[in-house]
C-alpha cells in the first residue's frame, strides 16, 4: 500500500510542478517563445509522461480493453453471487401451538441446509391445507407433531425445500424424543443447538477457497496488465526509433528523461486502469454481497495492486531496453518471446497454486525472485503462507533489483536507440560501452 | 542574437569506417551555410554530433565559445535526414508537444505552431494526423517543428529532398529569412543549384574531412577563367578537342562550360568555335557551385 501511496504522491507532485511552471511561463511572456535556462528532470519526464497518458487513454485499444476487463471482473463477481444467492425463506404454516424452543429448532434446521424460515400462523388445519395447496406455504406444522407437504417428497430429491423438510422432520423427531425423555424445553433446546466440535487440520489454508478465487482474479489482472503495458513500452520505444522521431526528441531532452517519462506515463495508465478495475470490483462486490471480497480478500487485492506496481516497475525497463534494440515488427516479436517466458512461468505456477490452495516450496522460492514475485506473492498472501516481514523482504529485493535493472536498461537504451539499420545485439552495446 | 557554431577536430569511427576525420569549420550567425559532400562523406554524422546524437571519439562542438550542452540544444532547431514525427499524432498537438520539450509555454507553443503552419501553407491540416499528410506536407510540419521555438541555430539535413519547386521555394525563403534575423543556418543538400541560390557560404567535406570552405561569391570568382559557349550543330563541344589548355567542365543542353588555363587566349577559343559552326553564346562565367564541388572532390 505504501508504494501505491508513493506513486500517487509522485504523480501529484509532478502534475503540480508542471502546472505551476506553465503558469509562471505564461505570466512572464505571453506572446513570445520562452525558454527555460535548464529544465528540471521531472519537468521534461512529466511532459513525456503526459503525452503517453493522453495518447494511450485516447486509443481505442485501451478503451475497449478496459471495458472488456471490467466486464470479465463484473461477471466473476456477479455470477457466483447469483448462483449461490440466498434462497427465499421456507414458508411454514403453524397450526396450534408451537413453542419458541421448537421454532428455534426448526430455524436451526433451515440454517443447516442453507436457507431461512418464515412462520405463518394459521387458524386451523383446513385453512393451512388451502394455503399449502395454493403454493403459499411450503410446509405445515400441526401442533408441532405432524408435518404436511403438498406433494410427496422423494428420498432422492436434493432441492433446498426437500432438504429443509427432511431436516425439520429429523430435528422435530429428536425434540419429541427429548421431550419424551422428560427433558425440559431448555434442556432440549440446549441439545438441539449443540455446536459441533472444532476440527483441526495439519495443513494450513485448506479453507481459503473464497480468497483463492480473489487471488486468481488478481493474478489474471496482473498477467494481462504486465503483458499489455510492457508490450506498449516495447512497441512504443521501437516505433519512436523506427519513425526517427527519437532524433528530434533527443535533440531536446536526455535519453533518461525520455525513457523515464515513457515508463511513468504508461505505468500511470496501467495503474489507473487497475485501480479502476479494483474500485469497480469493490463497489460491485459490496453491492451484490459477494463473498469474494470478504475475509482476507481485500488484503489479497491490495497485495495485487502493490505487486502490479512492483512488477511493472521491474519489467518496464527490461522491455524498454529491448525495444531500443529493435527497429521492425519482426525484430520486436523475436525479442518479446524470451522476455515473456518468466512472466508466463510465474503466472502458471502461481495460478496452479491458487487453484489448488497449496503453497508449494517452489511457489515460496518464486515469491522472492523479482521476475516471478509479482505472481507468486499475492497468491502466498491469499493462502496466508507468508508473514508481513517476508512480504516486505520480497518487495525490498524487487525494489533493489529494479534499481539495478533500470540503470543497465537505461545504458542499453542510450546506446542502442540511435543505432539504425539492423537489430542491435547486446554484445555490440556492451562492447561500445567498454 | 547572432551566434557562432564551432566544430573543432571532430573525429568519429564506426569500426573500420572513419566517418569524421579531424573535421573543423564554423557556422557564423546571420548566414545560410550549405553543407555539402558526397553520400557517406560524414554530413549526417556531423549534424548529429551537434545534438549529441552520436558519441564523438574526439573533438568539440561549441556554441559562442562554450561547449554545447542540453540547455544550448534546447535553443537549437533540428530537422533530421529521415523525418522524425509521430505518425499517429495530430499535427497541432505534435508541434505543441515538441515546442514544450524546447521549453515553451503551452499557449506559446500552440500559437507558434499554428503560425508556422499558416506560414508554410498547411494551416488547415492542424487537426490531421501526420500519417495522413503527403510527403511534402510532412516535410513542412517537420520544418515547423524545427522552427517554432525560435531557434538560434537551425540544422537541417536534406530539407529540400523530395520537394516540388514550390516547396523548395517556400522552405528556401524561410531559411533565408531566419538567417536575416540573425539565426545560424546550416543545411545539407545534394541540390547544388538551390544551395547556390540560398547560401552565402558552403563547407564541402569528403571522407569526413573538410575539403573546401568559404563564401559562395569568393568560390565562384576564384580559380581559372571559365567560358560558356554554345555552337549550333555541335552540342557536345567536340570542337574543343584540339584546343590546348582548354577542358570541358560541364555540358548541358548544348551549353558547354569550359575551363581555360592561364596561357589560353580566349580569342583563339572564339575562333575555334566559329570555325565549328554558328556561335550563339560566348560569355565569361563565374564558377558554379557544382564545379566547385566536383573539382574539390576530384
Amino acid at each position: 500500500m505504501t508504494f501505491v501511496v508513493v506513486l500517487i504522491a509522485l504523480a501529484v507532485i509532478g502534475g503540480v510542478r508542471v502546472v505551476l511552471r506553465t503558469r509562471r511561463r505564461r505570466d512572464a511572456t505571453p506572446h513570445q517563445p520562452t525558454h527555460l535556462p535548464s529544465a528540471s528532470w521531472l519537468g521534461d519526464a512529466g511532459l513525456v509522461a503526459a503525452r503517453e497518458v493522453r495518447e494511450r487513454v485516447r486509443g481505442r485499444i485501451f478503451r475497449v480493453g478496459t471495458l472488456l476487463i471490467l466486464a470479465v471482473v463484473a461477471c466473476a463477481i456477479v455470477i457466483p453471487t447469483l448462483i449461490h444467492s440466498t434462497p427465499q425463506p421456507e414458508r411454514v404454516g403453524v397450526v396450534g401451538h408451537l413453542p419458541a424452543a421448537l421454532r428455534s429448532t426448526v430455524a436451526t434446521a433451515a440454517k443447516s441446509v442453507g436457507t431461512t424460515v418464515h412462520f405463518v400462523d394459521e387458524p386451523d388445519a383446513a385453512a393451512a391445507r388451502t394455503q399449502l395447496h395454493a403454493g403459499r406455504l411450503d410446509l405445515v406444522l400441526v401442533d408441532g407433531q405432524d408435518l404436511v407437504v403438498n406433494q410427496p417428497i422423494s428420498t432422492t430429491d436434493t432441492s433446498t425445500m426437500a432438504q429443509f423438510v427432511a431436516a425439520t422432520a429429523r430435528t422435530l423427531g429428536v425434540a419429541k424424543a427429548l421431550a419424551d425423555a422428560h427433558l425440559t424445553p431448555v434442556q432440549s433446546s440446549a441439545l438441539s443447538h449443540a455446536k459441533p466440535l472444532p476440527v483441526h487440520s495439519l495443513q494450513p489454508g485448506t479453507t481459503k477457497s473464497k480468497v483463492n478465487t480473489t487471488a486468481v482474479i488478481g493474478l489474471i489482472l496482473i498477467f494481462l496488465m504486465l503483458t499489455q503495458y510492457n508490450t506498449w513500452i516495447l512497441m512504443g520505444v521501437m516505433e519512436e526509433k523506427s519513425s526517427r522521431v527519437i532524433e528530434v526528441l533527443l535533440a531536446a531532452i536526455k535519453p533518461i528523461q525520455l525513457l523515464s517519462g515513457k515508463v511513468l506515463g504508461i505505468g500511470l495508465v496501467a495503474f489507473g486502469q487497475a485501480a479502476l478495475v479494483v474500485a469497480v470490483a469493490l463497489v460491485l462486490g459490496a453491492a451484490v454481497g459477494s463473498d469474494l471480497l470478504h475475509g482476507s480478500a481485500p488484503l489479497v487485492l491490495v497485495s495485487t495492486l502493490v505487486w502490479l506496481v512492483l512488477g511493472y516497475s521491474f519489467y518496464c525497463w527490461v522491455y524498454a531496453a529491448a525495444g531500443s534494440m529493435a527497429e521492425r515488427q519482426d525484430q520486436v516479436q523475436s525479442l518479446a518471446l524470451p522476455l515473456s517466458l518468466p512472466i508466463l512461468f510465474g503466472y502458471v505456477i502461481a495460478i496452479t497454486a491458487a487453484s489448488s490452495g497449496d503453497a508449494s516450496p517452489l511457489l515460496k522460492v518464486l515469491g522472492y525472485l523479482p521476475l516471478t514475485a509479482p505472481f507468486a506473492m499475492p497468491v502466498l498472501v491469499g493462502l496466508s503462507a507468508v508473514t508481513w516481514w517476508q512480504f516486505m523482504a520480497s518487495a525490498a529485493i524487487s525494489v533493489v533489483c529494479t534499481v539495478w535493472v533500470a540503470r543497465v536498461a537505461t545504458s542499453v537504451y542510450r546506446r542502442a536507440i540511435l543505432r539504425t539499420g539492423r537489430r542491435v545485439r547486446l554484445r555490440e552495446v556492451f562492447a561500445r560501452a567498454a | 542574437m547572432a551566434g557562432l557554431l564551432e566544430l573543432e577536430g571532430l573525429r568519429r569511427s564506426f569500426g573500420s569506417l572513419t566517418a569524421l576525420d579531424d573535421l573543423t569549420f564554423s557556422v557564423p550567425g546571420g548566414q545560410v551555410v550549405g553543407f555539402l559532400g558526397p553520400n557517406g562523406a560524414g554530413k549526417t554524422t556531423t549534424m548529429r554530433a551537434v545534438f549529441g546524437l552520436t558519441d564523438l571519439d574526439g573533438g568539440a562542438v561549441r556554441w559562442n565559445g562554450q561547449p554545447v550542452g542540453q540547455a544550448e540544444r534546447r535553443r537549437f532547431g533540428y530537422m533530421p535526414e529521415e523525418r522524425g514525427l509521430y505518425p499517429a499524432m495530430r499535427v497541432g498537438e505534435q508541434l505543441e508537444y515538441l515546442g514544450r520539450l524546447h521549453g515553451m509555454a503551452p499557449a506559446d507553443a500552440r500559437r507558434a505552431g499554428e503560425g508556422w503552419l499558416e506560414r508554410l501553407g498547411i494551416a488547415e491540416r492542424v487537426q490531421d494526423k501526420v500519417e495522413e499528410l503527403s510527403h511534402g506536407n510532412q516535410q513542412r510540419v517537420q520544418l515547423a517543428a524545427a522552427l517554432l521555438h525560435g531557434p538560434q541555430l537551425l540544422v537541417l539535413d536534406e530539407p529540400l529532398a523530395g520537394l516540388d519547386p514550390s516547396g523548395i521555394d517556400a522552405i528556401g525563403r524561410v531559411l533565408v529569412e531566419q538567417a536575416r534575423s540573425g539565426c545560424c543556418v546550416l543545411f545539407s543538400s545534394h541540390q547544388l543549384d538551390q544551395v547556390e541560390d540560398l547560401c552565402e557560404s558552403v563547407a564541402i567535406i569528403d571522407h569526413g574531412r573538410l575539403v573546401v570552405v568559404g563564401r559562395v561569391d569568393d568560390l565562384a570568382t576564384s580559380g581559372p577563367r571559365r567560358l560558356v559557349v554554345r555552337v549550333e550543330g555541335d552540342r557536345d563541344g567536340l570542337w574543343t578537342r584540339d584546343l590546348a589548355g582548354v577542358t570541358i567542365s560541364e555540358v548541358a543542353g548544348g551549353e558547354v562550360r569550359l575551363v581555360l588555363d592561364d596561357t589560353v587566349d580566349s580569342d583563339a577559343v572564339l575562333r575555334a568555335a566559329m570555325a565549328a559552326g554558328t556561335v550563339t553564346e560566348f560569355v565569361f562565367a563565374r564558377r558554379r557551385l557544382s564545379e566547385v564541388f566536383r573539382e574539390a572532390l576530384a
